[in-house]
């Protein structure tokens, strides 16, 4: 279970910067030919290799919000900038996992996660390795062959997980990504991701609904709220990586994050 | 008990041919007019085994199986295309299907007599209606399976900066996989009926159907019968052995209710 990565490959091609800055973003969905408003004057600035989390009631945006960052949403105002450019389509270095795990149901678990690798001009011997390598730090090493409906959901979700990772974009945003995990789980592979994150440098944004996660990751915790979905708070978590689970600071966070989300 | 049950399995589809062949059997020694109705099994053994030795029976399967499989070639390969360009592009949508829509309606039999009319009634005529009738089922199948490939998939192929080849290849045809064999076994079943329906209307060439017309006109009752077998046990076995490649292809699917093991 615990896979340690290649040290050779993971330092091959450090990713460069990812800063990402969002100026007066509105969002809305035409729902019965009726705009509806999704997202209302966004802003967030993302330095380069930070970890911010985002936390709020389902349906405030959360999603829409991932999917505009990374390029599937082209309809919009405002401005989307990733690294100073405008973001116009997805683009290889900014990486998601979907909150649904997505993975094609027509290919194996091997297949599933190689095939993010498919733009990359690697050897199949260098592709084989880290894709085995990669399933190994989600554990799934001995499920390679299996079909996604073969798959738990926990299961799923972990190798979808894998396959966002592998292509070790500048910008990783995660959209619930251990939801469907059981505890343990869940406490490894937090584990795992800082410590990837710390390793890669990469700045990555997580959705989440489980607020110790958020604050235990973090380096800043987003509190949004929804109709239409708003930045209601920030939170800077100024403790250093890696972090002791049950901080006093973070306890005390969670309450004030506790007390923004249920609303006084 | 469960021994004698396990050994009999396989074979409980035989049931109902063998008792109807009882059935048939009884029927034909009520009289001399039912007789020749239901054709005793004797006289329908002693007629394949003659059809055998001449020659003809084979003569006869091989020409249709031919024509089917020329038909169902070009008529599959011409509605996967077609279903295809319509699921890719709204405008040859809306300039094809109301076309295809309305022509898929006529029966196929009813285009027999202007399409002999216009290409004489030939062995390309004949391979033109099976392949008609293998181009529909095909098309409306491509068509819906392509065009119903979850929005959910395409982004990650989109995520992933994959090719328009790609995308194909990796997305879209797997996705509409399970609709193309749907497509293929109409095809396959369309393909085959007309094909010897066709035989039945034009009435030169060889095939099962010429078959059964010349035996109806010289009354061998019995050649009829096993005119009408061999049609039905080759379009089983085709369907067998194209459903079984289809399950093989599809085995990425969850099990369904009635599947096969
Ligand atoms: N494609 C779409 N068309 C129309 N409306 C949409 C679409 N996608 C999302 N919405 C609407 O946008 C709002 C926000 O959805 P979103 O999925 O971003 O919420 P979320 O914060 O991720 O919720 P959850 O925590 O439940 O995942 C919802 O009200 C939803 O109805
Ligand atoms: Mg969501």
């Amino acid at each position: 279970m615990t896979a340690i990565l290649n040290p050779r490959l993971v330092g091959a091609e450090l990713p460069q910067p990812g800063a990402l800055a969002i100026r007066g973003l509105n969002k809305a969905y035409r729902i019965d030919g009726r705009p509806l408003p999704v997202l209302q004057g966004i802003d967030l600035q993302v330095l380069p290799g930070e970890f911010v989390s985002i936390v709020g009631t389902s349906g405030c945006g959360k999603s829409s919000l991932l999917r505009l960052i990374v390029g599937l949403e082209r309809e919009y105002d405002g401005q989307i900038l990733l690294d100073g450019e405008p973001v116009r389509g997805p683009r290889l270095d900014c990486g998601l996992v979907f909150q649904d795990h997505r993975l094609f149901p027509w290919k194996t678990v091997w297949d599933n996660v190689a095939l993010a690798l498919k733009h990359q001009r690697l050897s199949r011997r260098e592709k084989a390795e880290r894709v085995d390598e990669h399933l190994a730090l989600v554990g799934l090493t001995g499920f390679e062959r299996a079909y996604p409906h073969q798959l738990s959901g926990g299961m799923a979700q972990r190798a979808a997980i894998a396959r966002a990772l592998i292509t070790r974009p500048k910008v990783l945003l995660l959209d619930e990504p251990f939801g469907a995990l059981d505890a343990l789980t869940r406490i490894r592979l937090q584990a795992e991701l800082q410590r990837i994150w710390a390793q890669q440098r990469s700045t990555m944004i997580m959705v989440t609904h489980d607020v110790e996660e958020a604050l235990y990751l973090g380096d800043r915790v987003i509190v949004m709220e929804p109709r239409p979905g708003r930045i209601r708070h920030e939170v800077q978590v100024d403790l250093p990586h890696p972090r002791e689970r049950n901080a006093p600071r973070l306890q005390n966070l969670r309450d004030e994050l506790l007390r923004e989300l249920t609303g006084d | 008990m469960t021994a004698l049950k396990r050994l009999l399995r396989p074979w409980r589809g035989l049931l109902l041919p063998v008792l109807l062949l009882g059935a048939w059997e009884l029927a034909s020694r009520q009289g001399a007019s039912q007789a020749y109705a239901f054709v005793p099994l004797a006289r329908i053994g002693d007629g394949l085994l003659e059809l055998l030795a001449s020659g003809e029976l084979w003569l006869s399967v091989a020409a249709s199986l031919q024509r089917t499989c020329l038909g169902l070639l070009a008529g599959v390969c011409g509605g996967f295309a077609f279903g295809a360009l319509m699921a890719s592009s709204p405008l040859a949508e809306r300039l094809l299907g109301p076309l295809y829509h309305a022509l898929r309606q006529v029966p196929i039999l009813g285009l027999i007599p202007l399409l002999a009319l216009w290409f004489g009634s030939g062995e390309f005529t004949k391979v033109l209606i099976v392949s008609l009738a293998a181009f529909y089922p095909m098309a409306l199948n491509a068509f819906e399976g392509f065009r119903n490939v979850e929005t959910r998939y395409r982004e990650v192929g989109r995520l992933y900066g994959l090719t328009p080849l790609q995308r194909f290849t990796q997305v879209n045809l797997p996705g509409a996989l399970p609709s193309l064999s749907t497509g293929l076994l109409q095809a396959l079943a369309f393909a085959w009926v007309s094909s010897v329906g066709c035989e039945l209307f034009l009435s030169t060439g060889l095939g099962l159907g010429n078959l059964m017309m010349n035996a109806e006109t010289g009354s061998r009752m019995e050649v009829v019968v096993i005119g009408v077998l061999c049609v039905g046990l080759l379009g089983y076995a085709m369907n067998l052995l194209f459903s079984r490649v289809s399950q093989r292809l599809l085995r990425w699917r969850a099990p369904r209710p009635g599947d096969s093991r």
